[in-house]
């Protein structure tokens, strides 16, 4: 029998009922859709994570001051501008590019009759080289600024915005942050679309400054150090939690209180993540294929019931058990792998829809689409054959008689 | 001088079907009837006869329980299910009464269906059912739907479809028994002039008046034949 009679005959069955095969076809479009989109939807935002910290640069890592990644936050007080300096001076570190530590606090900023509660990062020159911003006004920090106790602020481009309005230039105006008169020495944006929302939200002040009349104590929150040979950066960091260790007293066995992460540590982190999240989702989705296999057995036994005196004939006018259970395997196969197609057209149609919406590169991934090929495929043979096999096997005196 | 192989040869043949409790229905006594070429036999009987289970195994639909039957002189009583299916391709082209053909598939494709399972390359199957069609004068409705067609010419093109494999018997079951009395005529006739032309055909009925189309009337009763007249 041929394949284009048997195909071409199949699409007649399924066109006989077309409501009933559309709503057959619902289970599998809903499980490829979705399996499609969320693929989709995991890659696109790993490639705008990618991106993004990638515009940073892989050659730096951070250094953070107690055992878990919230110490910081919680105000642990472990990393001082002492280790700050050590790093800087040890004359064995030679890859060590630039060290840059970071404060951070909170405080109310008045200016322009304006009052507001604003973030605070105290930051050496040394921040501009990692943070990478443009400087819209003014300057960014010089090395006179980390070691003076002038008070002078860099205004992150929002904020500048809220005190002094749009496309002002604020250079020269002061701010009072909580007692202390600052003066503006600049307007800085970060493009990064991930992390602008904290950056351009905030005042940068020196950290030195920020010690003394903000924050009133010594209490880093991050250090950033950029190495000149990415390919090195391992041994770096090795150098610099020994030397930290060292520093710290920690003996053999005792648990660092620090930690360093490599950029490319962070990468490959939020990559895991999101690979297995997009995975156990995907696979989630996954299991309305299977109840819409189950829709197609149903429907498919529905069919043979019915046309049961259908065979009955063809069985008459020479029809073996093997044409019988291709036909109906193929109608199986068609009504499963049409939902498919739908369902890749759509799950395609809404990734791409969602990449405008939210923001995020449009990513098709072939493997995602070959496979739900595949998979509906499968689905059609394995739902369809027990239907196909009853139909094959059914006596032709019964079928021709049933009523 | 020996005699000619006949085309169906039934001898002794019996069936019986298990039933719901255990028992068993016996629809055949021991059959024993061979037809020839060239022959037109009708066989008649009351319902429950035995005369559509006669047909069943005449058909290679069924096989007997015991007893023999040679189709042209090979024994095909215990041939597999895919064995039978290719007799009936190959050597028999049914018309029954009813549900005939393939509803909203066009009468083409219908008559092509058999060939289609025996192999044939679309361009000949296409061919041979035009040339089946136009003998029974309904190829211009060759590309309607079937269900577009009125009875008579459903059971004209289930002619053409018995007779497009070039069979060694055409069977028809009850074939004018939808049809009011001047379609059923012009159907027996179309059967007459295939029977001139050398074909085998064996009609089951229950009406008289269309067995007197045939040239030979076997009546079956419980199971068993009880009177063989050739006209």
């Amino acid at each position: 029998m041929e394949y284009k009679e048997i195909i071409s005959s199949a699409l007649q069955a399924l066109r006989r009922n077309i409501l009933r095969t559309s709503l057959t076809m619902l289970g599998i479009i809903i499980g490829i859709t979705s399996v499609i989109l969320i693929v989709s939807i995991g890659k696109g935002a790993v490639a705008f994570i990618t991106n993004e910290l990638s515009s940073f640069g892989t050659d730096y890592f951070q250094i953070n001051p107690g055992n878990s990644t919230f110490s910081s936050l919680a105000g642990t007080n472990t990393l001082t501008l002492d280790d700050v300096e050590a790093i800087r001076e040890d004359s064995s570190l030679t890859n060590i590019k630039r060290v840059a530590p970071m404060a951070l606090s909170n405080s109310i900023v008045t200016a322009n009759d304006i009052k507001k509660s604003v973030s605070i990062t105290g930051i050496t020159s040394e921040m501009q080289e990692i943070l990478r911003p443009d400087i819209l006004y003014g300057e960014f920090f010089n090395e006179d600024h980390d070691r003076s106790a002038e008070r002078v602020a860099l205004l992150g481009v929002d904020v500048a915005e809220d005190f002094f309005g749009e496309e002002t230039d604020p250079t020269g105006e002061t701010i009072r942050i909580k007692d202390s008169t600052f003066r503006v020495i600049g307007v800085t944006e970060s493009s990064s679309a991930l992390a602008g929302s904290v950056l351009n939200n905030a005042v940068y002040v020196p950290i030195n400054v920020a010690f003394n009349e903000i924050i009133g104590e010594e209490r880093i929150q991050e250090i950033d150090v950029s190495v000149h040979d990415t390919e090195q950066i391992n041994q770096t960091i090795e150098d610099v939690e020994l030397l930290l260790r060292d520093r710290h007293d920690l003996d053999e066995g005792d648990e660092s209180d620090f930690q360093i992460q490599s950029a490319q540590d962070i990468l490959t982190t939020v990559q895991t993540i999101t690979g297995l999240l997009t995975t156990m989702i995907a696979a989630i989705s996954g299991i309305s294929l299977l109840v819409g296999g189950v829709g197609v057995m149903n429907i498919m036994l529905v069919s043979v019931t019915e046309r049961t005196k259908e065979i009955g004939l063809l069985k008459a006018v020479g029809a073996k058990e093997k044409d019988i259970l291709t036909q109906f395997l193929v109608e199986a196969v068609v009504m499963s792998l049409s939902g498919g197609i739908v369902g890749i057209i759509l799950g395609v149609g809404g990734a791409f829809l969602v990449s405008l919406v939210a923001n995020i590169p449009f990513v098709i991934d072939i493997v995602a689409i070959i496979i739900a090929v595949g998979v509906s495929t499968l689905v059609g043979i394995v739902f369809g054959l027990y239907p196909a096999r009853r139909a094959a096997r059914l006596s032709p005196i019964e079928a021709l008689r049933y009523e | 001088m020996s005699q000619p192989v006949p085309v169906i040869h039934l001898e002794n043949v019996t069936k019986r079907y298990p039933l719901s409790d255990g028992e068993f229905y016996q629809s055949l006594n021991g059959i024993t009837l061979s037809i020839h070429t060239g022959e037109f036999v009708a066989i008649m009987g009351p319902s429950g006869s035995g005369k559509s289970t006669t047909m069943h195994i005449i058909g290679a639909l069924d096989t007997p329980t015991t007893g023999k039957y040679l189709l042209k002189g090979k024994d095909i009583s215990s041939y597999t299910d895919d064995q039978l299916a290719e007799i009936r391709n190959q050597e028999i082209g049914f018309v029954f009464q009813s549900f005939n053909l393939l509803s909203r598939t066009t009468v083409l494709k219908n008559v092509e269906r058999p060939m289609m399972y025996a192999g044939i390359p679309q361009e000949e199957r296409t061919k041979r059912a035009m040339a089946a069609l136009e003998l029974v004068r309904i190829s211009e409705k060759a590309n309607n739907l079937s269900n577009r067609i009125s009875g008579g010419q459903i059971q004209r093109v289930a002619i053409a479809r018995a007779i497009v494999m070039n069979p060694s018997i055409i069977l028809a079951d009850e074939p004018t028994g939808n049809l009011d009395t001047k379609t059923s005529h012009e159907i027996m006739t179309y059967f007459q002039n295939l029977n001139k032309e050398g074909k085998t055909i064996v009609i089951i009925t229950h009406e008289e008046e269309i067995a007197q189309f045939a040239k030979r009337i076997i009546k079956i009763v419980d199971g068993k034949i009880v009177s063989d007249k050739k006209k």
